[in-house]
């Protein structure tokens, strides 16, 4: 069973041709898209095809990371360059606890290009952002600098300041201790994650900046979701900009705000929703929302959704191609469970011949 | 002649992109030409006839009888002349404006002013978050002109700014004037957290002292100098304020230290 019309099971070619439909007669169709490299391609071509909008599932955390790179931009390092060079590490904020695998694989090892083999650890911290507080750092011991009084971009600042001699009006524990260490480091790393204040964001790289007047260092950004960051490269690549892009004009427009998904449906702005979930993530429940074409791995039909196509999962039902922050760049998966299950890749391929007679040019 | 106006017809199904309906645009446009621009922005596009009756004669002076929230980019980049809205509008109201008056007589929404060179933006309501402010991927806010927001400001007011007046007369939320290169901006009522974070030259001038200043502002106590009565002289000139916002000697603080250091806020009460 992989298809259904409304609650009604129906061969996969009657899914796609309803879903097609949809698609064609759409005024103002939006996607929300969570797929591997090939799918993303797939969908992002699509949404030009049939000029929609698109944003990653996860948009709403997304557009914090995507901003610190167009609205601020910065210096970035991958973490095998950190691996070899770094002999300061602090640690900005919270890291996910994804990322703690390779915080501690870096605690393991010491700098071969500099530093005499041996890395220092700090973690800048302030107060915590979420109610739930602070999540414990697996990995390594590191030397805490901060105050519980303070926002993180706070934190920076001082030692922000500190570092070129101006005055400043709080200070806190191990400021001295680790400005010392930032001076005598002949590498030092800023590990920065999930951090979604784009102040903080815009503080830390003008630090970095500035340390950079007088010797090197740099930052390893680690994407709170790999997945969704693959996406970001596949849609920069495709069409010179971030998600959050439209093609309702037929040229691709970047428009964090005017191109937020959840917004546009919340405020009856899309008529078709457009969902793809390889994580088992069926849309939100929306009273009222638009018709919405949900491709999902879930063996039941999404309810109220207008048509459920069942989707493999990219390194399990069939190989795929994502995004790993450990290497930096993009890496192969191979199915581990191979199934027969669609991948998003062909069931857009089917989506394009439907609405085209032609196969997807990508 | 009467104004050109534009009557709103109902409220649009898809957001509006009304860039094209400023004075110096419409300039010798008869009316049928006009109401075939188009200004819908989906995939089937609603044409100005289509959302608006269309009457009067003097590009000049337009008005639109009628606001939505879904009227982005109203009076973008118009260099001249008057444009006045009753009702709110939606984001980006007055976006590179070069010059001219944009009256808004409702609430604006995300970016009103944004990169604005000239010209003066009147809001009557609220104004959403970015006033003044850049889009993304841009480096520089407004560098010029005076935006009055009579109602309440959202988050970031005059981020990045680096010339011209932003005068926000119900206060604000965090971080006004952010990463802000010169510029003056005026708020009574009050503001929220950290204004003037990252700020690298430029004036900040509020009725009270700010409930919560970044640590990397230093406090040089209250100052006598000329600015304060000079500009308070300016804002009630402009009908902007009916009272003098700092006095005579009014309480400094420079910063921010994390940058330049060359800015500063001053506040009338401690």
């Amino acid at each position: 069973m992989v298809a259904w019309i409304g609650s009604r099971t129906v061969p996969l070619s009657a899914a796609i041709e309803q879903a097609a439909k949809l698609l064609a007669t759409s005024r103002c169709p939006v996607f929300s898209l969570d797929s591997d490299i090939h799918g993303c391609r797939s969908l992002i071509a699509l949404a030009e095809r049939v000029g929609a909008t698109y944003d990653h599932v996860h948009g709403r955390d997304l557009v914090h990371e995507v901003a610190l790179h167009t609205d601020i931009g910065g210096f970035f390092a991958t973490a095998t360059e950190v691996r070899r060079r770094a002999d300061l590490v602090a640690i900005v904020g919270d890291v996910p606890p994804v990322h703690h695998d390779l915080l501690s694989s870096l605690a393991a090892t010491g700098p071969d290009l500099a530093g005499k083999g041996r890395r220092r650890w700090y973690q800048i911290e302030g107060r915590a952002a979420s109610a739930g507080g602070r999540r414990p750092l697996r990995g390594p011991k590191a030397v805490r600098v901060g105050s519980p009084d303070l926002p993180v971009d706070a934190v920076l600042g001082i030692l922000r300041a500190s570092l070129s001699g101006k005055k400043v009006s709080a200070t806190f524990a191990n400021a001295d201790a680790f400005l010392g260490a930032l001076a005598k480091a002949r590498f030092p790393v800023f590990v920065v994650s999930h951090l979604t204040d784009v102040p903080a964001l815009a503080m830390l790289q003008g630090l970095l900046a500035d340390i950079n007047r007088t010797q090197r260092a740099t930052a390893l950004f680690l994407p709170s979701d790999d997945d969704a960051w693959g996406m970001v490269l596949a849609s920069t690549w495709m069409t010179g900009f971030p998600p959050r892009t439209g093609f309702s004009t037929g040229a691709p427009v970047y428009d964090p705000w005017l191109c937020d998904v959840d917004r546009m449906i919340a405020q009856k702005e899309a008529d078709l929703h457009v969902w793809v979930s390889e994580r088992d993530e069926a849309p939100p429940a929306r009273r009222g929302g638009p018709p919405t074409i949900a491709l999902v791995r879930g063996e039941r039909p999404v309810a109220g959704a207008a048509a459920t196509i069942r989707i493999g999962k990219a390194g399990l039902d069939h190989d795929g191609v994502v995004y790993s922050s450990r290497i930096g760049t993009l890496r192969s998966v191979p199915a581990e469970a191979p199934s027969d299950l669609p991948s998003v890749r062909a069931v857009v391929d089917q989506f394009q011949h439907a609405l085209t007679g032609q196969d997807m040019p990508c | 002649m009467t104004p050109l106006t534009f009557t709103l017809q109902s409220e649009p199904e898809e957001r509006l992109d009304l860039s094209g309906l400023t004075p110096d645009r419409l300039a010798g446009m008869t009316s049928a030409e006009i109401g075939k621009l188009r200004v819908g922005t989906s995939r089937h596009p609603a044409a100005a006839g289509d959302v608006f009756k269309i009457t009067g004669k003097d590009a000049e002076n337009i008005v639109f009888a009628g606001g939505s929230g879904r009227f982005d980019f109203l009076g973008a980049e118009m260099t001249a002349g008057r444009i006045r809205v009753a009702g709110d509008v939606g984001a980006r109201a007055g976006r590179r404006m070069a010059g001219g008056l944009l009256k808004i007589e409702g609430k604006a929404g995300l970016q009103a002013g944004s990169g604005m060179k000239n010209g003066r933006i009147d809001i009557d309501g609220d104004a959403g978050e970015g006033v003044g402010g850049p889009m993304a991927g841009e480096i520089h806010g407004m560098s010029g002109g005076l935006i009055v927001v009579r109602g309440k400001a959202g988050d970031r007011p005059g981020e990045r700014m680096r010339r011209g007046i932003i005068a926000l007369l119900k206060g604000c939320g965090d971080h006004a004037g952010l990463g802000m290169v010169a510029g003056t901006i005026v708020a009574t009522g009050r503001v929220g957290r950290y204004p003037g974070h990252l700020m690298k030259r430029g004036s900040l001038l509020f009725d009270r002292r700010p409930a919560e200043l970044s640590p990397t502002f230093i406090d040089c106590g209250r100052v006598e100098i000329g600015f304060p009565v000079l500009f308070d002289r300016y804002l009630m000139e402009e009908g902007i304020l009916d009272r003098p916002l700092l006095g005579a000697r009014p309480f400094r603080f420079g910063g921010d230290n994390a940058v330049l250091g060359k800015g500063e806020i001053m506040f009338a009460r401690g």
